[in-house]
């Protein structure tokens, strides 16, 4: 579905993304591990077209994304779920759903049932959705940020650090969410730092290290512990 | 007893006139903030921007007798026009993080604009026909001024049309979530420059309304009124919180008002440097403005 191939993206003249290359399969959740500063962002931002790629591609069912700016990928099936949630703070709930929904030419009836929708499944949101977004706490930020990045309807969902700054429990309810959602069929790219939790729930995982992938399987194989260390350490030069 | 009675109703009279006044520099501030609140920039060119929106509308009126109606139309677009061209000239391709370049380029543009407005004009003040000047409703012992009346209506009128795009539009959607997360904005499918654009066109539509009130109000344009009116409108942005659209309404408010007492009290040479005392007070005293400000939730 979502096939990457020697992307290479930079900030100013720093290459932080040195020939990444990653494929997401349809119905699947697909992990990409790595420590703090390996490009895990830099690679969600590039696929999204918050950055460009200074070379490589990025294609989804074979139509190339590579050079299009961010609101054309999410109105071709690409929607991010970034870091640290990003909700509009000053909007209520229900407008930050709406706001997920800008890129669909949609009638207002297919929004409202789309909202009624994930309402369901998120409680929680439905309880607060006049509330500014601003006053919610971080797991129900987190659910916002979710629901608003399913609002576009997209083919692949890619999910940046999820789990960050949550209590636990809250970490367990997201990752249920995940599961759910994947169940409903719903295509996963997901970055982690929390390396132990996302190997529970992904199909295939890549590891990043140093702007690389330096490794890729599928969770079950002898290497889950070195890879588990080096997500969370980096590579440990002797 | 009669001289002190005297006294209160000139008094509340001057201050109620500059209440009414004052609509006019609240719609000014709320352009300033309406850009502040999407860019985090400041257009110093918007007012120039305004005035010259009235000039095109006061063209309309002497050659070829337009309609007052049409008149604040022409004046809104014309002005709407130029904030385009503003955005696009001073804004658009200038580096996001690079706000002193922004700064100079509008400062640039508002100088650029004054001068056409002097090049055309000769420099001298043209008449700009003046609206309901003899309408005088009494209530008790004070007069509403018909003119003034019209001023405030007007500015009702607009401030609730934009209130209206900005909370119940798909466009106003996209305005708010640029101004408050423009990378989720951009996540969500939302065009930051072409959002952007229409804010300025927004704030210009507005402005050539103020621009054109404030003309009708004093009976004359003159290119001496873009300085005074662009420190006017900072001070409302100020005073009201940058980025706050309710604050800007008050502040435009209080700022009229109390501008008139000073007028009462002081005559109109000290007038301003009263003002301009008030800013100080609020940047020492309530650096956020009356409705705290946007920068600092962020």
């Amino acid at each position: 579905m979502l096939r990457v191939r020697d992307l290479v993206s930079s900030y100013g003249k720093l290459d932080v993304l040195r020939g990444i290359s990653l494929d997401a399969a349809e119905g699947r959740i697909t992990c990409l591990l790595g420590p703090n500063g390996a490009g895990k962002t830099t690679t969600l931002f590039t696929i999204a077209g918050i950055l460009s790629a200074r070379s490589g591609s990025v294609l989804l069912n074979g139509e190339d994304l590579t050079r299009l700016p961010a609101p054309k990928v999410v109105s071709r099936g690409i929607a991010l779920v970034p870091e640290n949630r990003l909700v509009f703070p000053r909007m209520n709930v229900e407008e930050n759903l709406r706001a997920g929904a800008y890129a669909r030419r949609a009638s207002a009836a297919e929004i409202a049932a789309d909202i009624a929708d994930l309402y369901r499944r998120f409680p929680r949101l439905e309880a607060r959705r006049d509330q500014f977004a601003g006053t919610l706490s971080g797991g129900e930020q987190q659910m916002l940020a979710i629901a608003r990045g399913l609002m576009a309807r997209p083919r692949i969902l890619l999910m940046d650090e999820p789990s960050v700054g949550l209590a636990p429990l809250i970490v367990d309810e997201i990752f249920r969410i995940i599961q759910e959602l994947n169940a409903e069929g719903v295509t996963i790219l997901l970055v982690e730092q929390n390396a132990r939790m996302a190997l529970t729930v992904a199909h295939k995982f890549y590891l990043i290290e140093g702007g690389e992938i330096t490794f890729s399987g599928s969770p079950g194989e002898l290497e889950e512990d070195e890879v588990i260390r080096r997500a969370y350490l980096g590579a440990q030069k002797e | 007893m009669g001289d002190f009675w005297f006294e209160f109703v000139e008094i509340t009279q001057t201050i109620g006139d500059g209440l009414f006044f004052g609509a006019t520099y609240s719609l000014i501030g709320i352009g300033f903030t309406l850009i502040f609140g999407a860019m985090h920039k400041l257009n110093m060119t918007y007012a120039a921007a305004s005035l010259a929106g009235a000039y095109v509308g006061l063209a309309a009126f002497t050659f070829v007798n337009a309609p007052a109606l049409v008149v604040f139309l022409i004046s809104a677009l014309a002005s709407g026009l130029i904030g385009l061209v503003v955005y696009v000239a001073c804004f658009r391709f200038i580096p996001v993080n690079n706000h002193l370049a922004a700064l100079m380029a509008s400062i640039g543009a508002l100088f650029f604009i004054d001068e056409i407005v002097v090049h055309t004009t000769d420099g001298s003040p043209l008449t700009f026909p003046a609206m309901f000047e003899y309408v005088m409703l009494e209530v008790g012992p004070w007069g509403l001024r018909g003119d003034l009346l019209f001023v405030l209506a007007v500015s009702v009128a607009s401030t609730v049309g934009l209130l209206y795009v900005l909370y119940r539009s798909r466009l106003g959607l996209a305005t708010r979530a640029v101004s408050q997360q423009d990378v989720a904005a951009r996540l969500c499918g939302i065009d930051v420059h072409r959002t952007n654009a229409t804010t300025f066109v927004l704030a210009g539509l507005l402005g050539g309304v103020a621009g054109a009130m404030t003309a009708a109000a004093v009976g004359v344009l003159s290119p001496l009124v873009t300085v005074p009116l662009t420190v006017k409108g900072l001070i409302v942005t100020v005073i009201g919180g940058l980025g706050s659209i309710p604050g800007a309404i008050v502040a435009g408010l209080l700022v009229g008002g109390l501008e008139n007492v000073f007028l009462y009290f002081r005559g109109v040479n000290e007038r301003d440097m009263y003002v301009l005392l008030l800013l100080f007070v609020f940047l020492v005293f309530r650096p956020h403005g009356i409705f705290g400000s946007a920068i600092d939730r962020d």
